[in-house]
């Protein structure tokens, strides 16, 4: 008796195993799925509940995203919002770096990207029908971690005149030519004159030490945004403007590979004396030091939502017939000089499970449009798209097709 | 008396003369397992070998050259794996200097001097050490070791031979505060080897017949003068096969080296600089190849680790068979 | 004048040689123990820092919670643990029926051909680096399919474990004393019933503990599960299973979900919250870090007992 229940719930695990090997478990289709009525549950964040009908179960629809650490932190808190908006759908986005974005995009494994970093014409050709939707822009900075030679002073008692030496260590400036020769290994130590020229009042405080220059060990848009802003820098970087490429400060021996914009955060955290980029709000999150540039225009610019939407306008009419646009470098004169914008990837026509294509154009669309969405967005330092640009985008979004019916 | 055959009869018959003919559906279903297993093996070497196709055609040997100048550049198409190939040798052969003293002491305590009751316990947490998970390596190793030991290390390298001509390349530049590092990867294989060496060359020792030990304490000998130069002698062959296993082991090591390493593509031959490994750069950069020729490259760079990993095992058996004549004792590589 | 003799030169000289080869003797003996204890040094430190940093993050929620996004307080790992359990539980039994099978094979037939090639392909896969056997599964499971899934990160430890139990199968299956087999084989028992119901019976108690360590080193294993599992935080088997039965699907297509989605594990979660910034997240890698090592321990544990017990048992 026993054996027998053993043997028959063998037979149906192993049943189980074949049926996963030879397809993809089926999502239900509408037709299946019992006529449920939506639970009222609270949503920690956002407000106003998707009506899609007919309503699935909760977790029916498993969604599978990957790509971009840029933006991960706010798609995380997306996501972990919508399953309230829309309990029916799970949608899982790993932050695996734009370029497996692509390559999951490209051979299937995702059912969409993120990604930072553009999609190729070679790509374009070979996924057929894909599209990038931008969703938000930010920027890329440059965070720091300074052992100080000199201890800075102790502000003076109430009655002495102000210290002309600085209490606390003030913010490093850096303009585009030093940031490029950092990176190609010309300038090596912290207190190099070119370092110390932009920064006068920190002259004895900079240490004799080497940088250690991180940079991502991973394909990455945030890569891409950043030598790209290089190029524009300077003709002296001659790496290229990829999401992967030939690091001179490795070749040098003083540079380090992080994964994701998290390992390049975490790397300059543990490392004395080091320098890296990364996306915004890692560095604010762990409340790590940032420089400030000197833009294009010769001003000296924090970056913020005000330097982000500066650089933007600079580039308003930058979008092309693809969706995306170049936006480093900008002219104006409060204009951040790194900032990019993230996409989202997806094939346009050719696919075939219309319930999940569905969910991903009603999550996309909420992204764009919902207000505790954009709050989120804010929140964390991201800016989102201009009005013009999201009509376009919402626009493009409705001309998704699913087995040849536009999808709702 | 013969029963008149019934049809249920006739039936229980029918399927007794089954069953005990069952042999033969249970050879073949343990020779097809058999069989699996082997194709198992093919599928990856064939697999490895089609998909690194391309880069082999583009790039052949010089993929694996050494070079003072190599180029890991996906913008470019340009790959040579010297960088990997350099990091995954010398992190690999300094952890076996590291580790083998420290086994071969922990196998003739094992083995020879240790009491009886100490034995069993003593193995066991031995084996716990190989037990530990790689990433629980590599967790201890940023937060607790590399501050802690390797960096304080790598500065009194750095102080003493960094500046000596010649050898000094070999320890040049300071290491990184963080302790990322070609040593730290070494040191850290180190630990996780040495209960494969130790476990391998204590079984070698325990399987000398005593008779030799017996001949060389009659013949006055102290009971290491007997280890060092009988017993260490006597299952050489056996205890080169354990290095060899180590050896193995330490080359495919992803997660501990990929975490402590540095993940940088860089030239020079110091301990002190971080650097690559060939298991690393494929966890790293394999999920998001920029081109196909990328993609094909990495998969040479895993054919190549494989065919290492091949042929290192096959030596190992062979010599470690040779001394103790039994089916060799379980090592995991 | 002091003459000393040549006897008694000799002697002087045999007794220093005798003093100074005992102290190399003592000294070297010593050493060895002294090496032993080094070798431990780690060993200890690394499970007492974990049990220390890892022991406050255990909590209730810990075990029972998907994790919440940066910022927000509380959350666990619940999507790791079932991950782990349900990827390890696949390659166990992808692992133990072609390795025990074949193990019967190696032990009958150990030098015919085929034999002497399943040795060598045991030797061969027990030597491939895990990360090799990940790019494997991907090109054979993952690629073809189209998508990541629980199935290919447990083909992929499968392959990793088939080694380890074949040997040690095989191993207790010579151990076991060939009288045993003849009497089942002369009281008329054919041979796979002979194998199944006796040899296999009195082999058991190896047969387990070889699959216990094997199960616990694919538990720890991360590089095969890179590019076969993908990651996911929304994994939760409770929200799957009860949409499944909402939706009327059988049990099998329920199952066949499961084994085809995306999975987070264990190691992985570690590996991906030990390289990042947030201290949060650094701390519950260490959480994590303390369930795997708590997993490898007990199971070492159990298997060690279950050999005593079974020991003791045979005895008396």
């Amino acid at each position: 008796m026993r054996k027998s229940l053993f043997v028959s719930l063998f037979a149906l695990l192993i049943a189980a195993m074949v049926l996963s090997a030879c397809g993809t478990a089926a999502t239900p289709t509408a037709a299946e799925a019992a006529p449920a009525t939506a639970e009222a549950t609270t949503a920690p964040v956002v407000a106003g509940a998707a009506t899609a009908t007919p309503t699935l179960a909760p977790g029916s629809v498993q969604v599978n995203a990957g790509g971009g650490t840029f933006p991960l932190p706010l798609y995380t808190q997306w996501t972990y919002a919508y399953q309230y908006v829309d309990p029916s759908v799970v949608i899982n986005y790993q932050g695996i770096g734009s370029g497996a974005g692509k390559s999951g995009i490209l051979d299937n494994t995702l059912d969409f990207a993120g990604s930072d970093s553009l999609l190729s014409d070679d790509q374009y050709t070979k996924g057929k029908d894909l599209q990038m939707y931008p969703t938000v822009a930010s920027a890329v900075v440059v965070t720091y971690n300074i052992s100080w030679a000199k201890k800075f002073a102790t502000p003076a008692g109430a009655g002495t005149p102000t210290p002309t030496a600085p209490t606390t260590a003030p913010t490093l400036i850096l303009d585009r030519q030093t940031l490029v020769d950092i990176y190609n290994a010309k300038v090596k130590t912290w207190n190099d004159p070119e370092i110390v020229k932009l920064n006068p009042a920190l002259k004895d405080y900079l240490p004799a030490a080497t940088i250690t220059v991180v940079h991502r060990s991973d394909s990455s848009g945030t890569t891409e945004i950043f030598t790209k802003a290089l190029t524009s820098f300077s003709t002296d970087w001659k790496a290229g403007g990829a999401s992967a490429v030939e690091w001179p400060v490795d070749k040098a021996g003083n540079g380090i590979g992080g994964k994701g914009n998290q390992g390049v955060a975490a790397a300059v955290l543990n490392s004395k004396n080091s320098l890296g980029y990364v996306e915004l709000s890692y560095a604010t999150s762990n409340s790590m030091a940032i420089a400030s540039l000197v833009n294009k225009a010769g001003k000296t610019v924090v970056a913020n939502a005000a330097s982000i939407a500066s650089d933007m306008t600079d580039f308003a009419s930058a979008f092309d017939a693809k969706l995306t646009a170049n936006i480093v470098d900008g002219a104006g004169d409060g204009s951040w000089p790194i900032t990019g914008y993230t996409y989202f990837i997806l094939h346009t026509t050719s696919m075939t499970d219309c319930v999940k294509a569905a969910k991903i154009v009603e999550f996309i669309k909420w992204d764009l449009t919902d207000a505790g969405a954009a709050a989120a967005a804010k929140k964390l330092g991201y800016s989102t798209l201009p009005s013009d640009i999201q009509t376009k985008v919402l626009t493009a979004l409705g001309t998704v097709t699913c087995n040849g019916q536009p999808v709702k | 008396m013969m029963k008149p055959t019934t049809q249920k009869n006739h039936w229980i018959k029918k399927i007794g003369q089954l069953l005990n003919h069952g042999d033969r559906p249970w050879f073949g279903l343990i020779i097809i397992m058999s069989v699996v297993v082997i194709a198992f093996m093919v599928a990856i070497g064939y697999m490895l070998w089609i998909d690194s196709g391309p880069s082999r055609v583009a790039f052949g040997l010089s993929f694996l050259q050494p070079t003072t100048d190599p180029s890991w550049d996906p913008v470019n198409s340009n790959f040579q794996a010297w960088p990997f190939i350099y990091g995954t040798l010398i992190t690999s052969i300094i952890a076996l200097v590291i580790a083998l003293p420290v086994s071969l002491g922990i196998a003739i305590y094992l083995s020879e001097l240790c009491p009886a009751w100490l034995r069993t316990p003593l193995n066991w947490l031995i084996e716990l050490l190989a037990a530990i998970p790689s990433v629980v390596y590599g967790l201890w190793g940023i937060f607790v070791f590399l501050p802690q030991v390797v960096t304080p290390i790598g500065t009194y390298l750095f102080d003493i031979f960094g500046n000596v001509p010649g050898l000094g390349s070999f320890f040049a530049g300071p290491i990184p505060e963080s302790g990322a590092s070609r040593l730290a990867a070494s040191l850290i294989l180190a630990i996780m080897i040495i209960p494969t060496i130790s476990a391998v060359t204590r079984d070698v020792l325990l399987a000398i017949p005593n008779s030799q030990r017996e001949a060389s304490l009659a013949l006055g000998s102290t009971q290491w003068e007997t280890i060092w130069k009988i017993l260490l002698p006597y299952g050489a062959s056996g205890i080169l096969g354990a290095v060899i296993l180590g050896l193995g082991r330490a080359l495919g090591e992803t997660m501990a080296v990929t975490m402590v390493i540095g993940n940088s593509i860089e030239g020079t031959i110091s301990i002190l600089k971080p650097g690559y490994t060939m298991a690393s750069i494929i966890a790293n950069e394999f999920a998001e190849t920029v081109s196909a020729l990328h993609t094909s490259s990495l998969i040479e760079i895993g054919f190549s680790l494989f065919v290492m990993t091949l042929l290192l095992n096959m030596l190992a058996r062979l010599l470690v068979w040779s001394v103790t004549r039994k089916t060799p004792q379980e090592a995991r590589a | 004048m002091t003459t000393t003799s040549y006897s008694e030169l000799l002697k002087k000289g045999v007794e220093r040689r005798r003093v100074s080869r005992k102290g190399t003797n003592g000294f070297m003996l010593t050493l060895t123990g002294a090496l032993t204890v080094l070798a431990l040094i780690p060993l200890f430190w690394i499970i007492g820092y974990v049990f220390y940093k890892g022991g406050s993050t255990l909590n209730l929620a810990f075990f029972t919670q998907l994790p919440k996004p940066v910022g927000m307080t509380g959350g666990g790992v619940l999507h790791a643990i079932e991950g782990s359990l349900i990827v390890t539980f696949l390659a166990t039994i992808m692992a133990f029926i072609p390795g025990v099978l074949a193990a019967f094979y190696a032990a009958r037939n150990p030098n015919t051909v085929l034999g002497i090639g399943l040795r060598f392909s045991t030797d061969v896969l027990s030597g491939v680096p895990s990360i090799v056997v990940g790019l494997f599964a991907y090109a054979l499971i993952v690629k073809p399919q189209g998508h990541y899934s629980a199935l290919a990160g447990g083909v992929a430890l499968a392959i990793l474990m088939v080694p380890t139990i074949i040997r040690t199968t095989e191993e207790m299956l010579k151990l076991v004393p060939t009288n045993l087999r003849e009497a089942s084989l002369a009281l008329g028992a054919p041979e796979w019933k002979t194998s199944i119901s006796v040899l296999l019976p009195a082999a058991m108690d190896g047969v387990i503990t070889g699959v216990l360590l094997a199960i616990a080193r694919a538990a720890g294993e991360t590089a095969p599960l890179l590019f076969t599992t993908l990651g996911n935080e929304r994994f939760d088997l409770g929200t799957i299973i009860s949409s499944g039965v909402t939706n009327h699907q059988s049990i099998i297509q329920i199952l066949g979900r499961i084994f085809s989605s995306p999975i987070d594990s264990l190691p992985l979660t570690l590996w991906k919250y030990a390289g990042m910034p947030y201290p949060e997240r650094v701390q519950q890698a260490w959480g994590v870090a303390l369930i795997l090592l708590i997993l490898v321990l007990a199971t070492n544990i159990l298997a060690r007992v279950w050999i005593e017990i079974r020991k003791r048992k045979l005895r008396g």
